[in-house]
């Protein structure tokens, strides 16, 4: 899976290499960054006393670094500023496009991360293969604070492992203008002859298999050669009325006016909604995609307690209030919430109403090989 | 550049081994080759041969079903499509560029290096953010359908992007200047009195310029040709974001074995060994037929 957290027009890889551009240019200048993060570094030894809640740091000395891996724009550079100034500790913000690009790195072991941003699926497996470093909560006090409905979920069945970030959907947007409000209602409404050329999709096989999925009533999970030569038929008449795949960014073209109807992340929806209430999100009634953003610690971290104190900054209300504020997902800290303002929380993309049926993904393995190949064929066709 | 160097400097056919000296100057470039190219290569020839691992990476073996899977109707559909791409592609920037590249290099010294910057400045921006910047222009509510309905020439606006067409302009676009700067160096080479000769002998524009000037600047046509098809068979993003991703070239599906939901390296990675052996005998087609 592939989804971009960019929050400007462009996808964020334009961006990305613009700043690569724009600091190979200004190559002196590279250097302030490092500058002005030395000055927590020299609040250092006062730190951890005004740090109190991690008053057992007292024992040990507070590790000075940590290593965050995290989709690019997703933590907004308040909270970085905020834990640095807090705590001393000095935090090296890398960044990844998708779930895939984090493994690659994460597998190769170039650099030891003390804490990454994974997708549910994708803790799935790296718990399956004992990758992931388990929590002490004795650290983490501030977990009381994650909602109900996002615990002992079906990646992380013990809290073990993980404290949710952000959650989102993936649903369909509709811009009101051009088709009128209330006809569509599930992926059924949205693959119609009528809208040929006006669609824009997530390009991520595997999402759209699973919206083919849920209309014929599979569960997402049920990845099966007999299910999928089930929705095979659908997708063929599906696919040739597409008019653009992009998971970086989708909203563009929507936008942009090329295209009045699409399925992408609720994160994207409610950016378009912030712009321009004519675009309605609704969440299929075949059922959608919820997807759960969390930080876990990899197993061969070298600053875990460092990783925790993150953890637990993150868990106050009042920092990830701020998250929501830059990031509109749906935030899973139950406390935080009360302080969302009433616009944010009547976002319907960040706050979909009514019960929705939601389902996670489950790390499918190399059942995810035969889904690629068959959207493949199927554009290679179209 | 192999066979004009020999053809200039070793008329006789004889060549001195190199020396201790000549050894020593010459790696940086042998540690070069061996960093950056062989040593990836091999890597990625390894990997081809290996199974998918469970978090992504290769579990190392020995199969060739990685081989076989890209001989399926689909990927070959696939690679028939970028090599159309991207030769359409050369072909317009060779029509287009030569002209340019043809009046750069005769033009006057002063004019030259000027008209010169100016095909290269837009290398000072990032290629990406020049590809989304023709999103703007070929966009329904974009630049060009702008001013066309405003001289109302179209009433409705025409749709241009997320089409092959756009590809092709986007492809076009970001390779012009490779077709440019190598035609232009032999261009600028090309001896005055060898094309007044022709004229001199009778031969008309046509055949002083198919007969003359063509052949003489080949090595610069050649080089725009493998510098603009090559990287253009596999280049992705341009696809990506003119193309809507809508037909995959084969660079989408290589990236998609990487960074995609499949997590199949090796198999990304025996197709990128298929297209190194595809390009390597395009090369060598092309230097044999410099050397007749």
């Amino acid at each position: 899976m592939k989804r971009s957290k960019s929050f400007s027009i462009p996808a964020q890889r334009a961006v990305v290499l613009a700043v690569v551009g724009a600091v190979a240019l200004l190559g002196a200048c590279s250097k302030s960054p490092s500058g002005e993060d030395k000055k927590p570094d020299a609040a250092a030894p006062a730190a951890p006393a005004a740090a109190a809640p991690a008053a057992k740091a007292e024992a040990k000395p507070l590790p000075k670094e940590l290593n965050l891996f995290a989709w690019s724009e997703y933590v907004p550079q308040a909270v970085i500023d905020g834990f640095q100034k807090e705590t001393g500790i000095k935090v090296n913000y890398e960044t990844y496009a998708s779930n895939e690009e984090m493994l690659a790195k994460l597998v190769s072991g170039a650099t030891r991360y003390d804490l990454i941003q994974p997708s549910e699926y994708t803790i799935e497996a790296l718990a399956n293969e004992k990758q992931l470093r388990e929590i002490d909560w004795a650290q983490v006090p501030n977990g009381k604070n994650i909602a109900p409905e996002y615990r002992g979920l079906p990646h992380d069945p013990q809290n073990k492992y993980t404290v949710p970030w952000m959650a989102g959907t993936v649903g369909i947007v509709v811009n009101t203008e051009k088709i009128p409000a209330g006809t569509i209602k599930g992926y059924g409404d949205v693959f119609q002859d009528k809208y040929k050329g006006r669609i824009v999709v997530l390009d991520d096989p595997r999402e759209i298999v699973t919206w083919a999925m849920s209309t014929k009533g599979i569960p997402a999970n049920d990845v099966t050669p007999e299910n999928l030569a089930k929705v095979k038929p659908v997708l063929e008449k599906w696919l040739p009325l597409v008019k653009v795949y992009d998971s970086d960014s989708p909203k563009t073209a929507l936008l942009n006016g090329d295209v009045d109807l699409g399925v992408v992340w609720s994160g994207e929806a409610a950016l378009l909604y912030n712009e321009d209430e004519k675009f309605a999100y609704v969440l299929p009634v075949e059922g959608a995609h919820q997807f759960i953003d969390s930080l876990a610690i990899p197993v061969n971290a070298n600053s875990p307690e460092a990783a925790m104190l993150f953890m637990n900054y993150i868990l106050r209300p009042e920092v990830s209030k701020l998250i929501s504020a830059d990031f509109p997902y749906t935030n899973p800290n139950l406390e935080a919430r009360k302080q969302l303002t009433p616009e944010e929380l009547g976002n319907p993309a960040s706050y979909p109403p009514g019960n929705p049926k939601l389902e996670t993904f489950r790390d499918i393995g190399d059942r995810a090989v035969p889904i690629d190949k068959m959207v493949t064929d199927l554009k290679a066709e179209s | 550049m192999r066979t004009g160097s020999t053809s200039v400097t070793a008329p006789s056919g004889y060549q001195r081994p190199p020396g201790l000296t000549g050894w020593l100057l010459l790696s940086p470039l042998l540690l070069w080759v061996a960093l950056f190219v062989i040593a990836p290569t091999a890597i990625m020839l390894v990997y081809s041969f290996g199974r998918r691992g469970t978090l992504g990476g290769v579990v190392l073996g020995f199969t060739m079903d990685n081989y076989a899977a890209v001989l399926d109707p689909t990927y070959l559909k696939i690679v028939v499509r970028s090599i159309l791409y991207s030769g359409l592609t050369t072909i317009i920037c060779l029509v287009m560029g030569y002209p340019v590249a043809y009046y750069i290099g005769r033009a006057d010294a002063r004019w030259r290096n000027l008209l010169l910057m100016m095909v290269m400045i837009p290398f000072w921006t990032s290629f990406l953010i020049r590809t989304y910047a023709w999103v703007t222009i070929l966009k329904n509510e974009g630049l060009l359908n702008g001013l066309l309905m405003q001289w109302q020439l179209i009433t409705q606006p025409f749709e241009m992007l997320y089409s092959p067409g756009a590809v092709i302009l986007g492809l076009v676009y970001t390779f012009l200047p490779f077709m440019i700067l190598p035609i232009y160096t032999s261009v600028e080479k090309l001896d005055n009195a060898l094309i007044e000769a022709a004229f001199d002998l009778g031969a008309g524009p046509v055949r002083a310029f198919s007969r003359v000037i063509v052949p003489m600047t080949s090595p610069g046509i050649t080089a725009g040709i493998l510098l603009v098809f090559i990287p253009a068979l596999g280049l992705y993003a341009v696809n990506d974001i003119l193309g809507g991703g809508k037909v995959d070239m084969i660079g989408n599906i290589i990236e998609n074995q990487f960074k995609g939901n499949a997590r199949n390296w090796p198999f990304g990675s025996a197709l990128g060994i298929t297209l190194l052996l595809a390009f390597g005998i395009v090369f060598w087609f092309t230097g044999r037929r410099q050397e007749e």
